[in-house]
């Protein structure tokens, strides 16, 4: 029998098993910001060659005013878990409410992204990346100029306003995105692995950042990201999915104040959780792996037959 | 039709369709070829257009025109020849413009300054000088064939990245070897695209002097037809010829697309 | 990578090289009918197409000729870039019209549409209407494949950032998709603008009653070589310097989007 054939049939009951005891023990929370109920998603239909069931009935609540981190194996569902909370996917079922509104399409007025690559446009100056989207949300003329200033300086990034994206580097360029974001006075920031593309000094030091940001201005922000010792260390709560089909396998807390200073990161609790994480991760990460390792077993396979 | 209550057999043709874009593609030439005939048909005085079920059945017509067959035959002559010349001569001056810091500073620009000349503007003095046989042909041909190859072969001898040259510097490559090993490689790919570019421009220039002036070449036969009024036979040596384009550029651009595989 | 001043360093080079060439040329060419005694029927003294171009020139000889041949050219560029720019942003709003269409418009595009000029002659006669077809049909195919190329490969990042920050689809197209695809487009404009240049001269050479391809022809035939040598020169002049102006406003558009 195939080996990896074998190995899914494992896992298939053992998942619904899993998604069974979730219900029970995530509690919702009163008065989210976010509330994602029994979502699924595929991409396209049973039986096309792209079918991808890339997010199975998750449910999640996202308290105000906190960082929640999603953390999973490569193309288990949290870029597509993070554009239904947006409302840029509609799920194929479940739904989402954000506050008391349900969630039908893009809300600008309520959520911004940041998504890997920075998104800004490359014929626009930084500074009028800023306007342009504020234009877009229906910010009144009169307001954009001043939010846009105040943004950038917020990221530290006001002498590079008449510089276009690809006159900067990869971590100013996340920041500028970031800036665009915050000029946008949401509530909700959803944060697709914004800092996945850079070194990791430069993501530690905008994760400081951003803790710092985070402690003075209750935004809700809801955070993707590889890094362990990132989510760790930014976010108060941290999703672990399980492999595809992604559903959440367990909410892990980070119980400590924001701002949070570097000396976190040599804690024994920072460690601690950090381990914790990895431990839950690693499993997973495994099963993806197997699921996509097939040729690798048929060599095996093959090699075995042939001693 | 289907379209106002679809039913089954109806939606599962718009699915295989949706598949399918080829075939949707096919749907799209062959409508085309309906208006055509519809308008041939009915609605065009037939001295100007002939409907395409009445052109299928006249290649055998055209074929048969006396001194056809060896106009295509001196056409295709022309191409092969003009195609032969603009390749060697291309290759050669691209080589020895890209190879060398003083002919690049030195010819280049005047390559560049040729090619953008219209060159139809000349043809009169190749018909002039080279004659209203094949010669002129030829040599119009050649000289719009041979620039696209020029600057093909320079871009790619020039354009290497120069972490290949130096890495094989390091591992010691002699000048030979770089040449042998790095560079030709490298303009493989780009040779093969200027020569798919150095076909059409053949094909332009060729089929440009023979429709201006010819005696024995398929453009005498066309300015006979259309002297005629003949649609017919017109549109079926143009099929005929549009055939012929066909298959040379395919010819190319397989070489091409075999040739740049390794290109991503 | 090179300096501004290196650039403009080489470009200055080049210039000379250029300059040098065409003076050697028409030194060779002084010579050669002076000199070394070539036929005046075959290559007129280079002094006497000087007079004969300064004639052309005095005597507005060429003016009917002009605009003869730039009405066909704006008319066939027009009618072109319409159609194409419209038809090529309709079919590009669909992944699958473009697996539909993209592949036909190359295929005709790669077959020498110069071909279909007998034809053209016949339907629409020996006037400008031929020549316009002419234009028009070769100029659609670059045009129309370019807005395919630009408004079918916008960065879908920038769509999804643009819509959640809450634009509307005249914002979209305005603020994304125009200035993504814009560049595509206007090299693609340049291209059709080229070849219906080409073409509208190629089709007054072959086949026409005025126009300046005509004019040209009109000359060999009556074995005027001074004078038709002076069209020459006046036509590549104009054609360069059209080419020049449409080079700029690429250019400028690409900035300016
Ligand atoms: N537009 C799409 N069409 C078809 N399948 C898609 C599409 N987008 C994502 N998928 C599939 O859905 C699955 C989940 O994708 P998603 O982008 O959510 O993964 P992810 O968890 O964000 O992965 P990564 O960590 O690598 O970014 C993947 O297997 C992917 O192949
Ligand atoms: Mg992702």
């Amino acid at each position: 029998m195939d080996g990896a054939a074998a190995a899914f049939s494992v896992i298939l009951p053992d998942r619904a098993l899993r998604i069974e005891n979730l219900g029970m023990t995530q509690a919702a929370i009163p008065d989210a910001a976010i509330r994602v109920r029994n979502v699924s998603h595929q991409f396209g239909e049973v039986g096309e060659a792209r079918h991808v069931r890339a997010l199975l009935n998750t449910s999640l609540d996202i308290a105000r005013g906190e960082l929640l981190c999603l953390i999973g194996p490569s193309g288990c569902g949290k870029s597509t878990l993070l554009n239904v909370m947006g409302g840029l996917f509609t799920p194929t079922t479940g739904a989402v409410t954000v506050g008391t509104t349900p969630v039908h399409g893009p809300m600008p007025h309520d959520i911004a992204f940041i998504f890997q690559e920075s998104a800004l446009f490359p014929w626009n100056t930084i500074f009028e990346n800023m306007i342009l989207g504020m234009t877009f949300q229906g910010v009144p003329k009169s307001e954009r100029e001043d939010r846009a200033r105040r943004a950038l300086e917020a990221v530290g990034l006001d002498e590079f306003a008449a510089h276009y994206p690809s006159q900067l580097s990869g971590g100013m360029r996340q920041r500028a995105a970031l800036a665009r974001a915050l000029s946008l006075e949401t509530q909700i920031l959803l944060m697709d692995e914004p800092f996945g593309a850079l070194d990791e000094q430069t993501r530690m030091v905008l994760g400081e950042d951003l803790s710092v940001l985070l402690s003075r201005s209750k935004k809700t922000i809801v955070f993707v990201t590889h890094s362990l010792g990132e989510a760790v260390f930014l976010a108060d709560r941290v999703a672990v999915f399980s492999a595809r089909p992604g559903t959440i396998k367990e909410v892990i807390t980070v119980d400590e104040p924001h701002p949070r200073k570097p000396e976190f990161m040599t804690s024994a609790k920072f460690h601690r959780l950090r381990d914790q994480l990895y431990g839950l991760l690693h499993e997973e990460i495994r099963k993806s792996m197997s699921q996509s390792a097939k040729p690798k077993r048929a060599y095996e396979d093959q090699a075995k037959g042939d001693s | 039709m289907s379209a106002a209550v679809p039913t089954h057999a109806g939606i599962r043709l718009q699915q295989y369709l949706w598949r399918h874009p080829g075939i949707a593609r096919l749907g799209v030439v062959l409508m085309l070829f309906a208006v055509w005939e519809i308008a041939a048909r009915w609605f065009v005085d037939p001295m100007f257009l002939s409907p395409p079920s009445k052109v299928l059945f006249a290649f055998g017509d055209v074929l048969a025109t006396r001194g056809v067959p060896a106009a295509l035959r001196v056409t295709f002559f022309e191409l092969a020849v003009a195609f032969a010349i603009a390749v060697v001569i291309g290759l050669v001056v691209g080589l020895a413009v890209g190879l060398s810091k003083f002919g690049n500073r030195s010819v280049m620009p005047i390559v560049l300054l040729l090619y953008g000349i219209p060159q139809i503007t000349i043809l009169p003095i190749f018909i002039l000088y080279f004659g209203i046989g094949p010669a002129s042909k030829i040599a119009f041909g050649v000289t719009h064939g041979m620039f696209p190859i020029v600057m093909a072969v320079v871009a790619g001898v020039q354009n290497i990245k120069p972490i290949l040259m130096v890495s094989a510097r390091s591992m010691g490559a002699s000048h030979w070897q770089l040449l042998r090993y790095v560079i030709y490689p490298h303009m493989i790919p780009s040779f093969f695209s200027g020569m798919r570019l150095g076909m059409t421009g053949v094909l332009l220039g060729v089929l440009l002097a023979e429709l201006y002036v010819s005696t024995a070449g398929i453009g005498y036969f066309t300015s006979v037809f259309t002297q005629n009024f003949d649609p017919t036979k017109l549109l079926g040596l143009v099929a005929i010829l549009a055939a012929m384009a066909i298959v040379l550029n395919e010819f190319v651009r397989r070489a091409e697309v075999h040739f740049a595989r390794w290109r991503d | 990578m090179s300096s501004p001043r290196r650039k403009f360093k080489d470009r200055f080079a080049s210039r000379l090289v250029q300059v040098g060439f065409l003076v050697v040329v028409l030194l060779l060419w002084y010579l050669a009918t002076t000199r070394w005694g070539v036929n005046k029927l075959l290559l007129p003294n280079p002094l006497n197409v000087w007079d004969q171009l300064a004639d052309v020139i005095r005597k507005g000889e060429y003016l009917n000729d002009l605009r003869i041949t730039l009405t066909e050219l704006a008319v066939a560029f027009v009618i072109s870039t319409v159609s194409g720019t419209l038809l090529g942003y309709a079919i590009s709003r669909s992944p699958y019209l473009i697996k539909v269409f993209e592949p036909l418009f190359a295929g005709i595009y790669s077959i020498p549409i110069i071909l279909f000029l007998p034809l053209y002659v016949l339907f629409f006669g020996l006037g400008p209407a031929s020549k316009i077809a002419l234009g028009t049909t070769i100029s659609f195919f670059p045009v129309v494949l370019s807005t395919i190329a630009g408004f079918g490969n916008v960065d879908k990042v920038l769509v999804t950032a643009a819509r959640s920050m809450g634009a509307s689809d005249y914002q979209l197209f305005r603020f994304v998709l125009v200035p993504a695809a814009l560049p595509v487009i206007l090299s693609g404009l340049r291209m059709g603008f080229t070849v219906a240049l080409l073409s509208v001269i190629g089709s007054e050479t072959i086949a026409s009653l005025a126009g300046l391809g005509h004019r040209i022809v009109n000359l060999a035939e009556n074995m005027d070589m001074a004078r038709m040598f002076a069209y020459i020169v006046f036509v590549i002049a104009i054609a360069a310097s059209l080419n020049t102006v449409v080079s700029v406003l690429e250019a400028r558009g690409r900035r300016q989007r």
